[in-house]
């Protein structure tokens, strides 16, 4: 029997996950330590890596593409109870994980932009772009990135769950292939054709850029005016 | 901004298995402290930063109003009492021993009790000041209102910057 390896995840989707699951906690803890400084230096990084993955979903490899993953939201439901009839052979995220991954980029995607607004001038830290808002809508959207933080707890929760679902349920390793980028099958399996690294770059230094100029206060001064 | 509204059990029960190291920082560094400080002190921090809290939702209550078209000055005059009253508790609330050496979780510099009068006439400051702005908002002046919430939040940084630990 042959054991193929076969390339599915390509390394910005890699760098992005791993990066998340490094930068969330540290948000978590130096939020609840009062490291305000790292924080939104953090912040402005998992900014960064959030639109990074937002774009390589719009330009990146097939298994990174939004277009690629994102089924009907039936075909979601369908597939959390067992009911979507997927090859075994498939690559890429199944219909659920699809919306799972949409789901933790959104709401970590709104978690750093309410945090840009955060804060009140009198009391400690405040986000780059705090002076654009009012102090009611500042203290407002300080509020929901706090309850934020415990929806995105919440998908966290379910994607480990499903995760390690598979890993002992389902005898299917997930977390392997996102370590290596690859996964082996018995069969030939057409694997993901990696991305224009080229474009990956682009992409970095976009997302990079934008957070470099909300972080310099270059975006709060440009819409001052 | 208030910094412990999240609990690390959950959080740690969600991450389990995604990040060990993370994890146990967050454990090592709240465990031994938390302890050491005497029952009362703790009490009487958590009354302190209670007292602060609502200076602050008042304040902010008070530059809501200022953002708003017209500015309902029964509202700035009720909230700068309350700050007028609060502000007259905070000397009350800081025995030796509750700041940021004791290890207890709050941001009161050793500067407080070093420089006692220094601390004194901080908050005596924001006694005045918010008095000041109390009496502005009964008349409706709103030049004199915007002047004594320029003079208030004035004494708010002062004292911040010189006794309040700032980790940015």
């Amino acid at each position: 029997m042959l054991r193929q390896k076969t390339p599915i995840w390509d390394w910005p989707v890699r760098l992005s996950h791993w990066g998340f699951a490094l930068l969330v906690p540290a948000m978590w803890w130096t939020a609840e330590n009062g490291e305000m400084g790292w924080h939104m230096r953090l912040g402005l990084v998992l900014l960064a890596l959030v639109l990074f993955r937002i774009l390589w979903g719009l330009v990146g490899s097939e298994t990174a593409r939004f277009n690629s993953f994102l089924r009907s939201p039936w075909a979601g439901l369908q597939d959390l109870f067992g009911r979507y009839k997927r090859s075994p052979l498939a690559i890429g995220h199944s219909p659920s994980g699809g919306w799972s991954v949409a789901a933790l980029l959104l709401v970590m995607l709104a978690q750093a932009s309410m945090g840009l607004f955060a804060g009140d001038p009198y009391d400690g830290a405040t986000g780059p772009l705090n002076s654009l808002v009012g102090v009611m809508t500042a203290d407002w959207l300080t509020d929901w990135h706090e309850t934020g933080f415990w929806v995105l707890v919440a998908l966290i929760a379910l994607h480990l769950l499903a995760v390690f679902g598979y890993q002992f349920l389902g005898k299917r390793n997930l977390i392997g292939p996102m370590i290596t980028g690859a996964a082996k099958f018995d069969k030939p399996v057409a694997g993901n054709a990696g991305g224009s690294t080229f474009r990956a770059l682009m992409c970095l230094a976009l997302a990079g850029g934008v957070a470099t100029a909300i972080g310099t206060g270059l975006v709060a001064h440009w819409l001052s005016g | 901004m208030s910094s412990n509204r999240l609990s690390r059990p959950v959080f740690a029960f969600a991450m389990i298995g995604a990040l060990a190291a993370c994890g146990e920082t967050a454990n090592d560094a709240a465990a031994p402290e938390a302890v050491e400080i005497a029952s009362e002190d703790a009490s009487i921090i958590e009354v302190r930063q209670g007292n602060f809290e609502e200076i602050g939702d008042a304040f902010k209550a008070i530059r809501g109003q200022l953002e708003a078209g017209a500015p309902d000055f029964g509202v700035i005059e009720a909230s700068a009492g309350t700050i007028n009253a609060n502000a007259q508790r905070i000397q009350d609330h800081f025995p030796e021993g509750t700041g940021v050496d004791s290890g207890a979780d709050t941001e009161a510099l050793e500067s407080i009790w070093e420089k006692p009068e220094e601390f004194a006439t901080a908050a005596q400051k924001l006694v005045d000041t918010s008095a000041a702005l109390a009496a502005a908002a009964g008349t409706g002046d709103m030049a004199a209102v915007g002047e004594g919430v320029k003079n208030m939040g004035g004494s708010c940084k002062a004292c911040h910057d010189n006794f309040r630990l700032d980790k940015d």
